[in-house]
This record gives C-alpha cells, sequence and structure tokens, in this order.
C-alpha cells in the first residue's frame, strides 16, 4: 500500500511538472505574437509623433495620399491601399469560379483515383514556395500579358502590370480555395443529395442546387483564407507589380504597387524614415487584412444561416 | 441576408468594371496621342537607398525630386537588367560589371565614350565617382599595434593581389598592374604574426563602399590575427569629421572613414596616416538589345528621367 501510494504521489507531481511546461510553451508562442504586434506598432506609429527624429509625418496625408516617393520623402499610402483591395479582389474573382467548379468537379464527378490524384496536385499546388511563383510570373506571366498588351497596340514595361499581379494572386489562391472548397463539399449530407435526386433533379441540377448551397459557408472560409494570402504575398508580386510612384492603377495594363511591394522594395539598404514608414505601412496592411475579414466573416455568417 | 451578399457581389462587379474603364480610357489616350504606342520610353529605377541610383542621378545632375513619376521602381542590379532586357521601350542603369548579354540588354556609351574599365580608370567615362578612404592621424590610435593593423589593411585593399581581387569581385573597378603578392607586403607588417583578436578596427563613411570594404574586412581577419571589426556607415559627410575632425574623440569615432566621392576642399585630409582612393564605381545607361540607341549624351539622359522625353525617336 505504502509503496503504492508513493507511486502515485510521483506521478501527480510528473502530471504537474509537465502542465507547467506545456503552459510555459503556450505562454512563449502566445507572447511572440504580442511581441511582433507591440514590435510593428511601436515602430510604426513613430513616424506620426511629434518629436520624431527624422521629421514628423502627418498621419492624414499618409493614409490619404497619391504619392510615394522616398527621393522626396512624400509618403501617401491611400492609392496604395486601394491597390492591393483591387489586386486581391480581382483575383478572388478570377479564381472562385474555376476553384469552385474544380472541386465540385473533383469531390462530385470525377471517378475515385482520379479525383484522388488531382487533389494531390492541387495539394502539391499549394506548397510550391512563391519565390518559385514570381519566377514563373516575371518569366512567363508577363511575356503573355506582353505579347495580349501588343495585340491590342498598347505598350506596357514589359509586362509587368495590375493584369500579371492579378494573374499570378489568381494562381497563388486557386490551391487554397479548391482544397477548402473541396472539404466542405464533401462534407455535404449524402441524404441531402439523395433526396434531390428522388425527387427528380438531375445530377447537374442537385451539384449546383443542393450541394453547393449546403457548402456555401466552407466555401466562402476558403475564399476569406485565400483573399488573406492574397493581401500578404510580398515576394511574387513585387516581381511583377513593376512599383508605381504614384496612383492608384485601374488600368490593367499599366504598373502598380501593393502595400507588401512598398514594404519589401530595398529594405535591405535603407535606413532612418525610410526604413521606419515601412512599419507603419505593415500596421496598415495589418488594419485592410482585419477589416476584409471581419467584413467577409460578417456576410458568411449571413449567408450560412439561410439555407 | 441576402441583401448583404448581393451588395458584396455588386462591389466586386463594380470594382472590375472600373479596372476595365481604366484600361479603355488609357487605349483611348495612347490612340489619340499620334504617337504609335511602342515608342512611348518606360524608364526604370532603383529605389532612392540604391548606391548605384545616387551615382546615376549625380552623373546626369538629376536632383532630388525631378526624376518622373512614370517610372517603374526594381529592387536590384540583376533585377533592373531583367526587367530591361523585356522592355522594348525601357530604359534604365545598372553597375559596369553586370552581363550584359545574358540580361538581353545593351550598355549605351556615355557622351561618345564606350564604358570599359580602361576608360573608367583614365577618367575618360565620366559616369563615375571614385571610392576614397581616409584615416586618423599619425599616433592618434588606441595602441601603435592598432596603427600598424589599418597600415596593414589600406595595403592589403589598394595594392594587394588577393585584396583588389575582392574589390574587384564586389564591383569595384581597379588597376590590376602595380598589385603585389599579399606575401611580400605582409612581410612589413610583423603586428600581423600575433593574435589581434583583442583589437577593433573600427569604419565609417559612405554607406555605398560598404559592399566592399566589409567583404575586404572579411577577407583580411584570418591574415591579421583575426583582428576584430565594426562597421558603421553613415554617408561620405562623416568620413572626415569622424576620422581627423571635430567628431575625432567623440562616441561615433572610426579609424578608417570612406567616401563615395573626391574629398571637397572642407575636408582637410593632409593630416591623416593615410588617404587615397581604393577603386572607381561606374555607373551604365541600359536599353534593350535591339534599341537603336548606341550613345546617350548627360542631357538627354536627364530629360529622359526627368520626364521631358517620352520618346526614342521624337527629337
Amino acid at each position: 500500500m505504502f509503496a503504492n501510494s508513493k507511486r502515485i504521489k510521483r506521478n501527480k507531481t510528473i502530471d504537474k511538472v509537465f502542465r507547467y511546461l506545456f503552459m510555459g510553451m503556450a505562454v512563449l508562442s502566445a507572447s511572440f505574437i504580442i511581441i511582433i504586434v507591440a514590435f510593428v506598432c511601436i515602430k510604426g506609429i513613430s513616424p506620426f509623433l511629434p518629436g520624431y527624429e527624422f521629421g514628423q509625418v502627418d498621419l492624414w496625408s499618409f493614409l490619404t495620399g497619391s504619392v510615394y516617393r522616398q527621393d522626396t520623402a512624400t509618403y501617401g499610402v491611400g492609392f496604395i491601399i486601394i491597390n492591393t483591395l483591387i489586386c486581391s479582389f480581382l483575383a478572388l474573382l478570377l479564381s472562385f469560379p474555376i476553384s469552385v467548379l474544380t472541386s465540385l468537379f473533383i469531390a462530385k464527378i470525377a471517378p475515385k483515383k482520379l479525383g484522388a490524384a488531382m487533389q494531390s496536385v492541387i495539394e502539391l499546388l499549394a506548397s510550391v514556395p512563391s519565390v518559385v511563383y514570381g519566377i514563373f510570373a516575371s518569366g512567363v506571366i508577363t511575356a503573355m500579358v506582353r505579347s495580349l498588351a501588343a495585340s491590342l497596340g498598347i505598350a506596357t514595361f514589359g509586362g509587368s502590370s495590375l493584369l500579371a499581379v492579378i494573374i499570378l494572386l489568381a494562381i497563388m489562391i486557386f490551391p487554397t480555395l479548391t482544397s477548402m472548397s473541396i472539404t466542405a463539399i464533401k462534407a455535404v449530407d449524402k441524404d441531402l443529395e439523395s433526396a434531390s435526386l428522388a425527387l427528380g433533379a438531375t445530377k447537374t441540377q442537385t451539384n449546383f442546387k443542393v450541394v453547393l448551397t449546403a457548402a456555401k459557408s466552407g466555401i466562402f472560409a476558403g475564399a476569406i483564407l485565400g483573399l488573406g494570402r492574397a493581401f500578404g504575398e510580398a515576394t511574387a508580386v513585387s516581381m511583377v507589380a513593376g512599383n508605381k510612384l504614384f496612383g492608384p492603377t485601374f488600368d490593367l495594363f499599366d504598373i502598380t504597387r501593393t502595400l507588401t511591394s512598398t514594404m519589401l522594395t530595398g529594405l535591405k539598404e535603407t535606413s532612418g524614415l525610410d526604413y521606419d514608414i515601412r512599419f507603419s505601412v505593415g500596421l496598415v496592411l495589418i488594419v485592410v487584412i482585419f477589416a476584409s475579414n471581419w467584413i467577409l466573416n460578417q456576410v458568411k455568417k449571413r449567408i450560412g444561416n439561410q439555407v | 441576408m441576402k441583401k448583404i451578399l448581393s451588395l458584396f457581389i455588386v462591389a466586386i462587379l463594380a470594382l472590375s468594371l472600373v479596372a476595365c474603364q481604366g484600361a479603355q480610357t488609357s487605349t483611348e489616350g495612347t490612340e489619340t496621342g499620334g504617337t504609335t504606342t511602342s515608342s512611348t520610353i518606360n524608364v526604370y529605377t532603383r529605389d532612392s537607398s540604391s548606391g548605384t541610383r545616387e551615382a546615376f542621378e549625380d552623373a546626369i545632375g538629376l536632383g532630388e525630386g525631378e526624376l518622373t513619376s512614370a517610372a517603374s521602381e526594381v529592387s536590384s542590379n540583376g533585377d533592373m537588367a531583367t526587367r530591361v532586357g523585356q522592355d522594348v521601350n525601357g530604359i534604365g542603369y545598372a553597375s559596369l560589371t553586370t552581363d550584359f548579354e545574358a540580361n538581353n540588354v545593351k550598355p549605351l556609351s556615355f557622351e561618345g565614350v564606350e564604358p570599359t574599365s580602361e576608360t573608367v580608370l583614365d577618367g575618360s567615362y565620366k559616369m563615375q565617382r571614385p571610392f576614397n578612404y581616409v584615416t586618423r592621424a599619425d599616433g592618434d590610435y588606441e595602441s601603435d599595434d592598432k596603427q600598424q593593423l589599418v597600415e596593414a589593411f589600406i595595403a592589403y585593399m589598394t595594392q594587394s593581389q588577393e585584396g583588389l581581387t575582392v574589390v574587384q569581385e564586389n564591383g569595384g573597378i581597379v588597376d590590376m598592374t602595380n598589385a603585389v603578392a599579399w606575401s611580400e607586403l605582409a612581410a612589413n607588417y610583423p603586428v600581423l604574426n600575433q593574435d589581434n583578436s583583442g583589437i577593433t578596427i573600427r569604419t565609417g563613411g559612405s554607406t555605398s563602399v560598404e559592399k566592399v570594404v566589409s567583404a575586404c574586412l572579411q577577407a583580411f581577419q584570418p591574415l591579421a590575427g583575426n583582428v576584430d571589426y565594426a562597421m558603421a556607415q553613415t554617408g561620405s559627410g562623416d568620413a572626415v569629421p569622424r576620422t581627423l575632425g571635430s567628431e575625432k574623440d567623440g562616441a561615433n569615432a572610426i579609424d578608417i572613414g570612406f567616401a563615395s566621392r573626391a574629398f571637397n576642399d572642407d575636408e582637410d585630409v593632409t593630416g591623416a596616416l593615410e588617404s587615397g582612393e581604393i577603386c572607381k564605381d561606374a555607373v551604365v545607361v541600359i536599353v534593350e538589345a535591339n534599341n537603336a540607341m548606341t550613345d546617350i549624351t548627360k542631357q538627354v539622359a536627364y530629360d529622359i528621367f526627368s520626364g521631358t522625353k517620352t520618346s526614342f525617336d521624337a527629337e
């Protein structure tokens, strides 16, 4: 009896130690987020405070400005916010129908083996590093845009353009969107489908009217994730965006500038205000992502309710 | 519920409509412009923190903020060459060490002089600048060992075959004809044979020379008893004050200062233990390989990069 209670006691201590160990790890990882956000905030807000060592920047003209030039120290990100929204939403618009139809094919129509093979191809696509997409885009997509523009008689900056960014982002968010949609479609209750078929609906009618309607919440979640990737993508985008000095850019064949490409270009070589202001741009990007995620989540809640 | 969804869809559609409209207006613009669209010059530039951009704008007399805002910003020297090589209407600038052929670009001569190592070194190619150095005065070092190490480093960087090769590999244009083997020079500095890991050589001045100097220091370190070094490159203007001038005994004091230009009349370097030139840095204007242009003058370059000249053929 005595030996047994000793063992129980020891085991309890071990449990306790491990509980604190796990808690420590959790606190550590959570504190990283706090440290990062705090660091970005402090750095990003400092240029707008009085007494800033490189000369205070006016917050209002920063947020609404339509020129971003380091040589004259004119920093306005208003047009860059619009550019970023245009790029990301148009990319989503382009990618959404393709990926929904693809996922419908993989989950419902394709033979089992073919579907599984295609799904792993799409998962592979998701794991390709963004710089590889960037090289592909600056070599292939820009060439396509260039020849398209030439056939329309429009001059481009060697194919670097808003259109190239949109096509690139559409390709990059496609795997995220598709795999989320596949999961959502596969989760649709079989009984729903059978009921629809029993009522005399054709397979196509069932797929569009029943399956997609039932899966729309999950598909929408995929769209939100995809949009997040489109907003945050930096490396590949700055390889084809062209970094225009003013804006906003509405012309598909004109060069553009996104929040991420602005932060990345020349980061390694710069210092002073031009360095600190990139944190402010980062803050703006965080706010833009939060805001659009919140709006889309509201939309998702609404459409998710009315099945 | 449905209202929000439809609102959202309308927003997306409106956005795409705006985008299409933008595309349309631009085509109209170029058609009514009278000239063929293909001859509008596309100006490429580096971001303003780039040393190459600084050297280029100095050479053509382009002041701050004068650059056309229609320019496209690229992220690096290699990026510049790639992008200009893909754009028949593109013009940009790159360092002389760029592989022009591989990127399908053509280097232009400047004011009738072709950019080569020879024309840069004899001074006839004008789009260039010197990288200069200046040290503290004789005897004004923390120790004699340190003074010897600074002398040895300068000798390594400016006279030895090994050092000059490092400079060349990092973009500097040097005259190798008088270079001697490091082993010969090293014999003059017995301090190199002892352990110098407790000594720190401090450098400062121009940020443009940072790449060259840090590569040299890295190569020099194992040859000099693991001497330590600290680089604080802030700008050419700090080179002289921090070695010989008002800040030489302050917190920012340095042992060797660098400038990516000639020292001017206000900067007296006569008191320095040593001062002189490390190498030259040259910038070349580049266009796509099939461009008919072969030469560019300072005035034409200024007009193109300031946006007053927008076509290659129209005069």
